[in-house]
């Protein structure tokens, strides 16, 4: 059923078009990296912060308002992106473990993120940051880096992509 | 200049390549199944730091995001996590040029990335980080401030476009 999709996906005659021409391909590969360098560098921004390892005078709040609109537009670019690469493969993505490695721990990623959006306002009125919202950013901080090591790791180990 | 020193340039690059991919480093990144991905992640991870600050502050200076009423100064709190996300990409990147250095001497996405568009993103990017401070406390962003901070930008994304261009032309 899921194979049958995913062969369905990649015969789609734009899925095939947008990644068989080099120039698009390259597009999709460089809209896939700027905005994850967007995407996790806005968010490790906010950890840091909820750390207290980076400017400790600004508020968090005013930071987290800031930068969280710009990590959810380009969280949108990157999964845009990464779906458009996915779908041209996508029989070969199918059964591959360390790309649904790579999904797993980005999708755990993207919760930690959210519960730092929700809560950051909270946690700013206290007098210090608590010890669990330091291990949330803390989380937050090593799975985005797992998710770039499973990135590189799925051409690395499996050939694909 | 003549084509004899053009040459004997090439050759001098080329030369430099072969024997710092023979060094003892680069063969054991190039022979190791596990090292190669992690110093790429190291080296996107140290990009994400450097690039994800840049953008906040560019993004700040041309005036989209959200507007609070005091002076918010950005460029002050990033900047040393703005140069150690540098160091740590200039380190990976250093380690990946080095496992196949040879190749990438007479690539041209490489050549124009490293010795075009980063040097002029660089100087910008110092430009802009000397004078933020200054540009983000004025009561109104002087339309120098947005129009440096567009084409940072724009020259980040330049940078990246002729990274992943490099397995394109080679």
């Amino acid at each position: 059923m899921l194979l049958h999709l995913c062969r369905w996906l990649q015969e789609n005659s734009f899925i095939a078009v947008i990644n068989g021409t080099s120039w698009s391909a390259a597009a999709l590969e460089i809209v896939h990296y700027f905005s994850m360098f967007i995407m996790v560098g806005s968010m490790l921004i906010v950890d840091l912060r909820v750390l207290g390892v980076i400017g400790r005078r600004q508020d968090a709040t005013q930071l987290a308002d800031r930068l969280f609109p710009w990590m959810w537009y380009s969280l949108a670019l990157n999964f845009l992106s990464g779906f458009l690469m996915f779908a041209g493969s996508a029989t070969s993505y199918y059964g591959n473990d360390v790309f649904y490695d790579k999904m797993a721990v980005t999708l755990l990623a993207v919760i930690a993120n959210i519960i730092v959006q929700q809560k950051v306002r909270t946690w700013d009125k206290l007098p210090a940051m608590p010890v669990w919202a330091k291990a949330v950013a803390f989380a937050s901080i090593c799975l985005w880096v797992g998710a770039i090591i499973a990135g590189v790791e799925v051409p690395a180990l499996t050939g694909v992509g | 200049m003549d084509g004899s020193s053009v040459n004997s340039g090439a050759n001098f690059a080329v030369g430099f390549g072969h024997w710092l991919q023979n060094q003892p480093f680069a063969l054991s990144i190039a022979g190791s199944d596990w090292a190669y991905p992690f110093v790429q992640a190291t080296h996107f991870t140290g990009l994400s730091l450097f690039v994800g600050t840049n953008i906040a502050v560019d993004l700040s200076l041309i005036g989209i995001g959200k507007k609070s009423a005091a002076p918010f100064q950005i460029s002050e709190m990033l900047l040393v996590w703005n140069w150690i996300g540098f160091a740590v990409a200039v380190t990976g990147g250093f380690l990946l040029f080095s496992v196949s250095a040879e190749t990438y001497l007479t690539n041209m996405a490489f050549l124009t990335k490293l010795g075009l568009l980063i040097p002029l993103a660089l100087v910008l990017h110092i430009v802009i980080q000397r004078k933020a401070p200054e540009w983000e406390t004025a009561p109104e962003t002087p339309s120098v401030a947005k129009i440096a901070g567009c084409a940072e930008l724009l020259l980040w994304l330049c940078v990246a476009t002729a990274a992943v261009l490099i397995p394109y032309v080679g």
